[in-house]
């Protein structure tokens, strides 16, 4: 199967002209503006808060502290109940929203912030995870609220009176055992560090409450987190919550479950008034980042390279408050396992409170971290045992339908095809730029992504034929909203230019689970041909009725019916069963663990992989690396829109790119030193590869509709440790901490040279 | 943040800038592209009641040569100086310099005096500007007078400009016949972590070398060490002196660890760099080697 229509997307010519609205651009009648005093220590007990000065300031119309919330159900959380709606009585982090000011416009409301006096008493603090797990670690809460199945499957484990907020443990075989027969055991750890999201568009959200209820614009990920979150804060019903999802300027995940969203609503419910809350970049920055890793990988394998044994133990800097960081500690884990066959396994990883920016989901939670320690060492044994590092691989991997795990789904696709074809394409790639000196690194990944398959939606056949889809599925950049019109009307076997789906409204759209984890062009997909089923039973219900046809030979047809030679529009069917020339037939689809006779049940629901090749030059004397090029290659089962698609799976490299060479949030005595645009790197098209292949192999395998499955996080996944293999390839330079920034690479080099 | 309000002011020329200055003291501040100025007001590092825009000065604007001297007005964008004809011709090293400065936001409203007035440390243009013994022309209510480049400069955000003095204009030798300069930098964030300048000046067959260092230390250092070890050492014999030379100096620069790297790494891109930059210089030099280059 291949793509069908030119154009990718739609709205790109709305975007780059800018008529494309954001919240930023929505403006709500009676709307005020907020802006958010920030906690300037790393732990503080708040010792006092005087907000008079600000409060007689023309134009500012409330503020809003810790004291005001104490009416509400005022923590909040998806796993652990641990974050106040605003700082109650203590700060634990550097950028802790302590104060907010409603004003008339945003300048009186930043004016005012100047006017608030905030009396601190400071506390011990700790930054760094390690730390933070020792016995004498000033605590970042005394006590540990967990939720279960709150809106994540299942519970966080942590442990009480620690700063550990999650724990997870997974074995099977006997690993001690296999060490002790392997000819050669490897051990190492490996440090990936604190990663800032960077969607274009900052957090934002626009809070109103009204007679019937709250409404909220936002830029969230997951509106009906969002939505369950705020009715238990502010003891609403759900149905009197409204969530409305306008375009959103990307994500990745850190605008998953929910962010900003109660805090911008506390401030609207204090000031009576609708509240529009726009950060800026450096704010989002102190909002949520991706939780840095310590890992520690240790290797039993034969002389001919078979692994025996694997374990794998990851710490996790999960910040301030918990967010998504329980989960993300639990894929690190299971992302670390590579797709190879593991005879003995043991799994552990844990994820701690420190006093830094809170920790949340980012693009393949956990897999970066993982995929970065464990490529990494396959490269090291192939090297110490004198193995091609394509050869070491090819000896472990695991053919399609053999088990990563036991108790998981057994893996979906063939790696060792997408591995073959990055080393064919990387081939040509470099013997087309003989002219420049470069060396060639692989990287596997696999992950299992963490989806619930709850998801529904409402088509909305109109008697002109034209088909309204209503879903949650929040339009993030990824061009979700043209799939789903793509979908919609191949089940319906319409034109696409019939199909509009419209802006995500909790209101009339039915719940979903969320956007993330590569899961909405499949589930949403699947609750589509769910409700195109139905729509083709009423139907042919309403053809049999009007027409006097057996229901069984009526089929769908471009714009509407027939009947064998005979065909009858929507319009004209629909006219003669309602008497009027006006209506609508309406259908709603599902999607449980127990649909599709209960396939969907099992974890993972798919596999995510990518095999990904660089080839890298490295100026010696500065420590540069320049990635020339890329080969990333994954099997994606179908590709419903092959540009949108392609613009994932290089997105996705390209963001690795970042954490691979530059991107890191630094903390020095408690305060992020570098959380501003200027001081922290973020690729440009500069450190874009010259030559950038993708590959997307559509072997109609995975569970969606005409065999796909989810993409847009795996090609993240190989892109360090394809490039730390290269340089460790060429230079002899191996180097376990990322970024691999110019001065690393650079001493790694010369200590080389050194030995 | 925002900016906090300001009365805003256009004067058509010298005269009225230093008569609004005159009548607002320290509130008032002037500027140019605004691109340091606007970012250190939002920031709430700065604060003025009254910004006086320069754009309209008919006196600041233009870039010619007079005699031996590239003239740069104050009013001219690192962009304009990078696509200037009359630069890339005259003093090519200064154009390709201008063409890497910053990204091309900045260089389209960003002007060279304000980057001198500003005098942040991890500048582009002051270390090669030393290196080519130029020249700022500095004009107050009681008159002109000029500072050469090399002494401009004192540390972090301070130079020797008077508070009622304006840059006027930038004046740099032209580049002549058997003379070359090159300028090299290096960095992983926005800025340079480090540049290196160097000149190379051929008189009847004899070199000489003019060496700078600019970004690692708070102002432009000249590596006189260098020049001294390499002086008259003919440019194909530089490789059995410089690599030491360079290497030794560098390590002598009090430099501090910061997020741009640690000391000893940017002493070590100072010694590259500037062997890059002299090698550089040295063919200029050679490519400009005939009579009437
Ligand atoms: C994101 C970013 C990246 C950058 N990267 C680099 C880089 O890589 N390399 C580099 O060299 N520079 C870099 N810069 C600095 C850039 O070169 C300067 O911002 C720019 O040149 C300043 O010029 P301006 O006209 O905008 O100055 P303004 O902001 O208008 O003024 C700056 C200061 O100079 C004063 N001033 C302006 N004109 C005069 C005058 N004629 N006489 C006296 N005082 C005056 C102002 O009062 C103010 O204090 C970067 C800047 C930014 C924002």
């Amino acid at each position: 199967m291949s793509s069908r229509a030119p154009s990718p997307h739609p709205d790109h010519v709305d975007k780059v002209t800018g008529r494309t609205e954001y919240i930023t651009d929505v403006e709500v009648p009676g709307m005020v503006h907020g802006k958010i005093l920030r906690s300037p220590h790393p732990h503080a007990v708040i010792k006092g808060i005087d907000a008079s000065a600000a409060l007689e300031m023309p134009g500012v119309i409330a503020v809003l502290t810790g004291a005001d919330v104490a009416a509400l159900n005022n923590h909040w959380g998806l796993y652990l109940k641990d974050r106040p709606v605003i700082a109650i009585d203590r700060v634990r982090y550097v950028g802790e929203p302590v104060a907010m000011v409603a004003a008339a416009d945003e300048r009186i409301a930043e004016e005012a912030l100047e006017a608030i006096s905030v009396d601190y008493e400071p506390l011990p603090f700790v930054t760094d995870a390690t730390e933070a797990i020792e016995a004498s670690a000033p605590l970042v809460h005394e006590t540990h609220d967990t939720v279960k199945d709150f809106y994540f499957k299942g519970e966080a484990k942590p442990v009480a009176g620690t700063n550990i907020f999650q724990r997870y443990n997974y074995e099977h075989g006997d690993v001690e055992k296999a060490f002790a027969q392997a000819d050669r055991c490897f051990e190492a750890k490996y440090e990936f560090p604190m990663i800032f999201h960077y969607a274009m568009e900052p957090h934002c959200v626009i809070a109103s409450f009204q007679s019937d209820g709250l409404t909220l614009w936002s830029c969230g990920q997951s509106p009906t987190a969002i939505q369950k979150v705020l009715s238990r804060v502010f003891g609403m019903p759900l149905a009197r919550i409204r969530i409305i999802s306008p375009n959103v300027g990307g994500g990745f995940g850190g605008k998953a479950s929910v962010k900003i969203d109660p805090l911008v609503a506390a401030l609207a419910w204090k000031a009576r008034r609708p509240v529009r809350v726009c950060l800026s970049v450096s704010e989002s920055m102190l909002t949520a980042r991706r939780l840095s890793a310590s890992i520690r990988v240790k290797t039993g394998v034969r002389n001919d390279g078979t692994i025996l044994a694997k374990s794998v133990s990851v710490l996790m800097n999960g910040g301030a408050y918990a967010d998504t960081g329980p989960a993300v500690a639990v894929k690190a884990a299971n992302r670390a396992i590579g797709p190879y066959r593991i005879p003995n396994l043991k799994l552990e990883s844990m994820a701690a409170y420190t006093n830094t920016v809170p920790g949340a989901a980012f693009r393949s939670i956990g897999g970066p971290q993982a995929v970065w320690a464990s490529e990494s060492q396959m490269d090291e044994i192939a090297e110490a045992l004198r193995l091609d590092p394509l050869e070491i691989r090819n000896r472990n991997l695991l053919r399609r339908g053999e088990h990563v795990r036991p108790d998981l789904r057994p893996i979906d696709v063939e790696m060792g095809e997408a591995m073959d074809i990055a080393t064919r394409e990387m081939t040509q790639l470099r013997a087309s730029d003989s002219g420049s000196k470069t060396h060639r690194g692989t990287a596997l990944g696999i992950s299992d992504p963490g989806i619930m398959a709850v998801s529904s939606v409402l088509l909305r056949l109109k008697i002109d034929g034209s088909v309204a889809v209503v879903s949650n599925s929040v339009e993030i950049g990824q061009g979700v909203r043209e799939v789903l019109r793509r979908l919609t009307a191949e089940q319906l076997k319409q034109p696409v230019d019939v199909v509009e789906v419209l802006t995500p409204d909790t209101a009339i759209a039915p719940f979903d689970w969320g956007t993330g984890a590569s899961r909405s062009s499949l589930m949403m997909g699947l609750a589509i041909a769910d409700a195109a089923a139905d729509i083709r039973r009423q139907i042919a219900d309403i053809a049999a009725i009007v027409l006097e046809v057996d229901p069984q030979s009526v089929e769908l047809c471009e714009g509407g019916i027939a009947i064998g030679n005979r065909k009858k529009t929507f319009g004209e069917l629909l006219h003669a069963y309602f008497g009027i020339d006006s209506g609508e037939l309406v259908s709603i689809g599902r999607v449980s663990p127990y649909s599709n006779a209960g396939k969907l049940a099992q974890a993972p629901l798919f596999w995510e992989t990518a095999a990904g090749q660089c080839a890298v030059a490295v100026d010696e004397d500065t420590g540069e690396i320049s990635v020339r090029h890329y080969v990333s290659v994954a099997d994606v089962g179908r590709v419903v829109n092959r540009a949108a698609a392609e613009g994932q799976d290089e997105g996705a490299t390209v963001m690795g790119l970042g954490h691979t060479l530059s991107e890191e949030l630094v903390y020095q005595d408690g305060q992020p030193i570098n959380a501003t645009m200027i001081d922290y790197h973020v690729p440009t098209i500069d450190e874009v590869p010259e030559n950038f292949v993708t590959v997307l192999i559509e072997s109609g395998t995975g569970p969606g509709l005409g065999g796909m499955r989810g993409m847009g996080e795996g090609a993240i996944l190989p892109v360090a440790p394809a490039v730390a293999n290269a340089l460790a390839a060429g230079y002899g330079a191996r180097i376990r901490e990322l970024p691999l920034t110019p001065e690393r690479v650079w001493r790694a080099i010369r200590d080389r040279k050194e030995r | 943040m925002f900016l906090v309000p300001f009365t805003h002011h256009r004067p058509a020329s010298l005269d009225e800038v230093f008569e609004t200055l005159g009548r607002h003291g320290d509130d008032a501040a002037v500027y140019a592209g605004g691109t340091e100025l606007l970012l250190a007001l939002k920031a709430r590092v700065l604060r003025y009641e009254h910004l006086i825009d320069l754009k309209q000065v008919k006196e600041l604007s233009g870039i010619r040569v007079e005699g031996k001297e590239l003239v740069i007005g104050a009013l001219a964008t690192h962009h304009q100086i990078a696509n200037s004809d009359v630069v890339k011709a005259h003093v090519p090293a200064y154009a390709a310099l201008s063409e890497e400065v910053a990204n091309i936001r900045v260089r389209a409203a960003g002007t060279l005096a304000g980057n001198l007035a500003f005098a942040e440390p991890h500048s582009d243009p002051p270390s090669l500007l030393s290196a080519m013994d130029a020249t700022l022309v500095l004009v107050s209510p009681g008159g002109k007078r000029a500072v050469p480049m090399r002494a401009f400069i004192l540390s972090e955000f301070t130079t020797a400009r008077e508070e009622n003095e304006l840059i006027a204009e930038i004046r740099i030798p032209v580049t002549a016949a058997g003379e070359g300069f090159a300028y090299r930098k290096f960095g992983h964030l926005e800025r340079p972590a480090v540049g290196a300048s160097a000149g190379c000046i051929m008189r009847e067959g004899k070199p000489s070398y003019r060496l700078w260092f600019g970004a690692i230390g708070d102002h432009p250092l000249q590596a006189t060490e260098i020049e001294d070890a390499i002086a008259g050492v003919p440019a194909t014999s530089l490789p059995d002196v410089l690599p030491r030379a360079a290497r030794d100096c560098a390590a002598g620069i009090s430099t501090a660890s910061d997020l741009h790297g640690s000391a000893d790494y940017k002493q070590h891109l100072a010694s590259v760099l500037i062997q890059r930059a002299l090698a550089a210089a040295c063919e200029a030099a050679q490519n400009k080697g005939g009579a009437n280059a």
